[in-house]
């Protein structure tokens, strides 16, 4: 069972927290091993999450891999096996397999500025990598947060959020006018426009809906960002993590095993079918 | 007898005058006896149109195809589709204009008649051939065929290689068009569920026994659904996914899709998934016999179609395709349908 | 090793090799398919191919791998289900199949080797059967680096000299079952292998189909992804599944949880075959769909098989065994779709 990658491990639920309500609703989760915490990971890799019974759900892992105590996923409920997890309680039993991925390749940003866009959920794979460039301050040039959301209620992590501000620029925005919002009100490529970030010794990581990145890369580029300088990831249906299946196949390339991860100068050469 | 060259001059007179998207009809194969579904968008074109008796397709699933196609499209082209159908398909036009899928002016029907014969069962008739490659079938006078194979031509009596369908022919003439080829003459060799007798001559165990060993062949590559033009539901009960899902749909919603069925081809699965489907084509099942002809594992699932078929028959005197003002079996009653069952 | 096996004793063979699980063509009405063989006496090789490729043996259509049900300790308790341990034998491999096979081996191979095709695909002896006869007119295994008596993935292959077997080994599991009986194989003569010879340039011969140009499909293909080719091509497509799961070189799979008890849990995870020309096998959660249409399902089906793979494996990822082509309901035909692009300009 060791060596079967398609076995999962066991992990209890030790906490969960409701980000967003409604009827498009987030929680953060976070999961301990129960027996063997081996497990490690770089940023921007995935797990399979396992409901017994429901199915399994390829979810990015949002804590940092500095933190050995517990992995932390935030899932949007969406279908059958993520609105099994949003019925969970502490306590609960779920299965995790992998790191699956190519995760994003930090050694080559070292000392670059890195600007990291997100929208909506997308906030959750940068959330990762976003932490861990923090941690190693010395390592990467500035960074910066560019995120919005449809409105003020779906922003994820707003206490983090809050508490980041402290330590990095953070440009929040929300998608129409609301009574006491004080940040930029647009879409979230324009806010990017709008503040101009220098494409000097920088990396863009954005994720995101589809049409957000499009957009975004489209700005990034007026703005002076060569291809090789923006990264991005894909998500496409998934079932077996590891390149077998055949199903979220990109070209020659499984999403599952040779991405998520992609830079746009990777990403733009393969068939536009995700 | 049908005249080839009609068709083709009928064919292209309604695409000279636009009034039809595309034909579909039949065409030659590069390869093989057997010829394809054809989609003649030009005048030009129409001369790639065959009529022999290997035009075994029931083409009227590709209106379901244009419907999606059409949905799909931001100004869709409105003209008809021109679709070249024998009797038996036209019943299958009949049912879905019964059932409102699509409107009597969303097809230009170019009916041809199967005259004395039919269309054959390309199994038998290799079978009849014995080893020898034919070049080509055509329909003869009466009730014969002429084959040519690299020896010659050699006459083969249609009744022994006919596809069992047409031995129990209740249409061999469209019995609606817009334009007409050939004649409607009465048939002798048509007897009406005869095919079901071996079958109903078995005991319940004998019988059981017969469908656990067919049923537990089948690998559910669902050509059976695939071909027939009746399965057009877009939420199919052996789908786990409901493809009417839209960016609205809830997370309950699809979270609650009940799935009714496993993936997992096992006898028990195949069971439900063929039981359920004989079920939902009662009363609607016309016989082309499609499903049989698809399957690759010749599976004769066209005998589960046509017991209830003649149920549909024997228990109400219903019969589908034959107008398309009448209501659909099931969701119809009359004050003299059979109440025995009830308790 | 080149060994000769008299026909007349070939069922003998079959015999002495009762410590294997057996398998070979079985007829069935008209049609030949894989099953276990409980009466040695009755293996007939005299078949064209089986509807189904030996793949199922290796690579089942549905497999339980997991098993899980509640338990006291840790509220959940995971099984895993390998394969059962029993070296198994398939006669009449043809070598379309037997290549299919070699191909299917690369991709279960690499970063995370999938134990339960493995532990199958190792305990099983594939005895191969040349073909002097294409077994369909629809057979083009020359065309994609193939042949009728190619050896690739095989442990032993037969060819049939009409009165005898000429028996080629070529691996320690091959050599095993031969010295289960020993006694019942000679040495093959000159003479055998003339006459071999001479069987397999006329067997070449005989293959009528052939795809034409097929070097030149891979870089086209590359670049005809946006064409509206796959639009014409996909018209008549019902969307069935009978290319994807008759095919002996496709892999995709799905897996899902089929529960047996609610409360208490009780449950398997199983792995079946999956079809990427079913509309649902790419769409995602939400509904949107990257392969929404027939289009592109189809030219994910002769980009992956002619360029994707070939740029991951170098190998076509199509043997040439032509049961696609046969029983396609509308007669759609993969040479005639790739001997298209190989003279397209768009």
């Amino acid at each position: 069972m060791k060596d079967n990658t398609y076995i999962p491990k066991l992990a209890k639920i030790i906490q969960i927290k409701e980000e967003v309500g409604g009827a498009r609703p987030i929680k953060t989760f976070m999961t301990q091993f129960i027996q063997d915490n081996s497990f490690s990971f770089k940023c921007g890799q995935c797990a399979m999450l396992s409901v017994f019974g429901k199915g399994e759900s390829m979810i990015s892992i949002s804590s940092t891999p500095l933190i050995r105590d517990y992995l932390q996923f935030s899932i949007l409920k969406m279908g059958r096996v993520t609105s099994s997890l949003h019925e969970m309680q502490e306590g609960d039993i779920i299965g995790i397999r992998g790191p699956y991925g190519n995760g994003f390749p930090m050694e080559k940003w070292k000392g670059k500025n890195l600007i990291f866009i997100g929208g909506g959920i997308g906030l959750a794979p940068i959330w990762s990598v976003l932490h861990t460039a923090l941690e190693k301050k010395g390592e990467y040039g500035d960074s910066m947060l560019v995120y919005g959301a449809r409105t003020s209620k779906d922003i994820v992590f707003k206490q983090e959020l809050a508490e980041l501000r402290k330590k990095m620029k953070v440009h929040l925005s929300v998608d129409v006018e609301e009574p006491g919002w004080q940040e930029f009100v647009g879409f979230v490529p324009l806010n990017v426009l709008e503040i101009k970030p220098s494409p000097k010794n920088a990396i863009a990581v954005t994720c995101g809906p589809p049409i957000m990145i499009k957009f975004v890369i489209q700005n990034l580029k007026a703005l002076g960002f060569e291809d090789e300088q923006i990264y991005t990831t894909v998500e496409n249906k998934m079932k077996c993590g590891i390149g077998k299946c055949g199903r979220c196949n990109i070209g020659l390339h499984y999403v599952c095993k040779d991405g998520p991860v992609y830079s746009w100068a990777e990403l733009k050469n393969l068939p536009q079918e995700y | 007898m049908v005249n080839l060259e009609d068709l083709k001059k009928e064919a292209k007179a309604v695409l000279e005058e636009g009034k039809v998207k595309y034909i579909i009809g039949y065409e030659k194969s590069a390869n093989g006896l057997m010829p394809v579904p054809g989609f003649i968008k030009s005048p030009e074109e129409v001369e790639k149109l065959i009529w022999t008796p290997a035009c075994v397709y029931n083409l009227t699933k590709f209106l379901v195809d244009e419907k999606r196609r059409k949905s799909r499209e931001k100004k869709p082209d409105e003209r008809p589709v021109g679709l070249v159908v024998k009797g038996c398909d036209s019943r299958a036009l009949i049912v879905l204009l019964q059932e409102k899928f699509i409107n009597r002016d969303d097809v230009f029907i170019i009916g041809v008649s199967c005259e004395e014969t039919g269309v054959i069962d390309e199994k038998k008739f290799l079978k009849k051939l014995k080893g020898k490659k034919a070049e080509k079938i055509e329909f003869d006078e009466k009730d014969n065929f002429m084959v040519t194979t690299q020896e010659g031509k050699v006459k083969v009596a249609a009744s022994e290689v006919l596809a069992e369908r047409c031995l129990e022919c209740k249409a061999n003439s469209p019995l609606i068009y817009d334009v007409i080829l050939g004649e409607k003459v009465k048939r002798s060799m048509d007897n009406p569920f005869q095919s079901l007798e071996k079958l109903e001559s078995l005991s319940e165990e004998e019988r059981w026994k017969f469908w656990k060993e067919q049923l537990s062949k089948c690998i559910r590559c669902y050509a059976c659904r695939s071909v027939c033009p009746m399965c057009y539901c877009d939420e199919c009960v052996a789908d786990t996914i409901n493809f009417a899902v839209t960016a609205d749909t809830t997370a309950e919603e699809k979270a609650q899709k009940i799935k009714w069925l496993e993936k997992s081809p096992v006898k028990s699965e195949n069971f439900v998934y063929h039981l359920v489907r004989a079920i939902h084509l009662a009363g609607r099942c016309i016989d082309c016999g499609e499903c049989e002809r698809v399957c690759p594992l010749d599976i004769p699932i066209r005998f589960l179609n046509k017991k209830l078929e003649k149920d549909a028959k024997e228990l109400f005197d219903y019969e589908a395709g034959f107008d398309p003002e009448q209501a659909s079996l099931v969701s119809s009653f009359k004050d003299e349908d059979p109440e025995d069952f009830i308790r | 090793m080149e060994k000769v096996l008299d026909k007349k004793s070939f069922p003998q063979w079959v015999t002495k090799l009762s410590s294997y699980k057996v398998y070979a063509p079985v007829q069935e009405d008209e049609a030949w398919n894989y099953e276990v063989i409980t009466n040695p006496e009755k293996v007939n090789l005299d078949f064209p191919n089986t509807v189904l490729s030996p793949k199922k043996i290796i690579f089942p259509q549905r497999e339980v791998y997991l098993e899980f049900s509640s338990s006291d300790e840790d509220g959940l308790e995971l099984k895993e289900v390998l394969p059962e341990e029993e070296p198994s034998v398939i006669f009449g491999v043809r070598p379309c199949d037997a290549r299919a096979l070699a191909l299917t081996d690369k991709v279960f191979s690499g970063d995370f080797e999938d134990i339960y095709y493995w532990k199958r695909r190792n305990q099983v002896a594939l005895v191969g059967l040349a073909c002097s006869v294409p077994p369909s007119p629809n057979c083009f295994c020359l065309s994609v680096d193939g042949s009728p008596f190619s050896t690739e993935g095989l442990d032993i292959l037969m060819s049939d000299l009409d009165s005898k077997y000429f028996v080629e080994v070529f691996s320690k599991k091959g050599e095993q079952l031969i010295n289960a009986a020993k006694t019942l194989f000679k040495p093959a003569t000159e003479k055998d292998k003339k006459e071999l010879e001479k069987n397999r340039t006329e067997a070449k011969k005989r293959i009528s189909r052939q795809i034409q140009n097929i070097k030149k499909i891979p870089p086209v293909l590359k670049g005809m992804f946006d064409s509206p080719f796959w639009d014409e091509e996909s018209m008549s497509c019902l969307r069935c599944g009978i290319c994807t799961y008759l095919c002996p070189t496709c892999h995709c799979f799905d897996i899902n949880d089929e529960v047996l008890s609610s409360s208490p849990l009780k449950g398997r995870r199983i792995r079946t075959w999956d079809n990427c020309q079913f509309p649902d096998f790419t769409m995602h959660s939400s509904g949107h769909n990257p392969r929404p249409d027939k289009a592109s399902r189809l030219r994910q089906r002769i980009m992956h098989k002619f360029q994707y793979f070939v740029d991951r494996y170098k190998n076509y990822q199509c043997t040439g065994c032509g049961r696609c082509i046969s029983r396609c309901p509308v007669g759609i035909d993969i040479i005639e779709v790739l001997d298209k692009v190989s003279s397209y300009e768009g």
